[in-house]
């Protein structure tokens, strides 16, 4: 959502300069290209006062930090229907649902953590997007570790070592060649 | 001789990385474990489709095996699949009930009224088969929310004692009945007569037997 509206504000002084250049080059356009740049501006603000209001629809909350926790819930919740956007983002219909029970909950004076329960009970542990740690998921934070740890001992190995063993035998083989030489 | 393992173990792991791969080609990244499996109904309290004066609760669907059959007339799926529901309530008796939900967006400023979805409805079953041995009207959507119900047709499998069996997302027909969601609801009817006496119990024998024979004609 942020992110839509930062786009819309950033859209604006880029029709602006627009409208300054036209203002240096072309005299005779200028009334409809000013009316025009206009027109785009206060479509473009109707827009972002839209896309401001899209994921709260028409929620009204009793406090800011509810709000807060509604906003951070709905990103935080994965649509189970379009599995790669979460319920704030999607426009299916179980997201809307979802919204609404979010919203319904966060009214009743649940906190966050009862509500993504709520939603992990009726869709599992898939619907958040912070996996919890269990034998299956314990994999994704230890296998990196892992193999750092492998891949300094194999470095370590190879560097303090072999080399010694090598040449030790190189030495051996050595002494045995100059034996040989001597008799 | 002494360096065959260490050469080995980049191909092990290789081996085991395309092995994992491969299997990621069939597996289903919507199939979800379902969260009601095993466990009672949640509790509802909602009114018939047809006749908006009679209340269902879970309790009603206890006594007698049922498949739960989440739907709706916007969903393209639930009619292609409501002809082989009506031949199986036909044929072998199968108790469906349908848990029905509109897709108006927000129940709460819906622009539809009763009346139009019930046309509709009735429109619709006259067309494909009535499969339904009655409907539910889940009016805000809870019910199907607390099912954990992502969308529409969606199966429950529901034993005599009201305790969810099976979750089945998707249409049913012929091979998903023959294959995993028949056996179940036999097995169950099964158990649920043979608690009954002992009369039934042959006629699960039969059916058993009859089976046995499908499966070998196959």
């Amino acid at each position: 959502m942020l992110a839509k509206n930062v786009m819309h504000y950033s859209y604006v002084p880029v029709n602006a300069n627009v409208a300054i250049e036209s203002k240096k080059s072309r005299t005779i356009n200028n009334a409809i290209l000013k009316s025009t740049v206009l027109n785009i501006l206060v479509f473009m603000f109707v827009l972002s006062v839209f896309t401001v209001n899209a994921a709260e629809d028409k929620f009204s909350f009793d406090t800011p930090a509810q709000r807060e926790s509604f906003l951070t819930l709905t990103a935080e919740l994965r649509c189970p229907m379009c599995q790669n956007q979460n319920i704030a983002d999607s426009d299916a219909m179980i997201a809307h649902d979802m919204r609404r029970k979010v919203y319904a909950l966060l009214k009743q004076g649940k906190s966050e953590q009862e509500v993504i329960d709520f939603m992990k009970s009726r869709y599992g542990d898939f619907v958040h997007y912070q996996p919890p740690v269990t034998a299956a998921t314990l994999w994704l934070w230890a296998g990196p570790v892992l193999f750092i740890f492998i891949a300094l001992i194999v470095v370590v190995r190879r560097k303090s070592i072999a080399p010694p063993v090598d040449m030790a035998a190189k030495l051996a083989k050595a002494d045995e060649m100059l034996e040989r030489e001597k008799e | 001789m002494k360096k065959a393992p260490l050469v080995a173990i980049p191909l092990v792991l290789f081996s085991l990385l395309v092995i994992f791969l491969f299997k990621g080609l069939f597996s289903d990244p919507r199939e979800l474990d379902s969260q009601v499996q095993d466990k009672t109904l949640p509790a509802f309290s909602l009114p018939d489709l047809m006749q908006p004066d009679v209340t269902y609760t879970p309790d009603d669907l206890k006594g007698k095996v049922t498949i739960l059959n989440v739907w709706g007339v916007w969903c393209v799926t639930c009619a292609v699949e409501m002809p082989y529901l009506t031949q199986l309530k036909n044929e072998q008796d199968v108790h469906i009930v349908g848990l029905y939900f509109d897709q108006d967006l927000d129940p709460d400023f819906g622009t539809k009224t009763l009346s139009r979805v019930q046309q509709e409805v009735t429109e619709m079953l006259s067309r494909y088969g009535n499969p339904y041995a009655y409907n539910i009207f889940d009016v805000y959507r809870d019910t199907s929310l607390d099912l954990g119900v992502t969308g529409a047709p969606e199966h429950f499998v529901i034993d005599a004692d009201g305790i969810i069996r099976m979750h089945h997302v998707g249409d049913i027909n012929e091979r998903v009945w023959n294959s995993k969601v028949g056996p179940l609801y036999k097995k169950l009817v099964a158990e649920a007569s043979g608690n009954e006496g002992e009369q039934k119990e042959v006629d699960v024998e039969a059916v058993m037997s009859n089976n046995m024979n499908a499966q070998e004609g196959e």
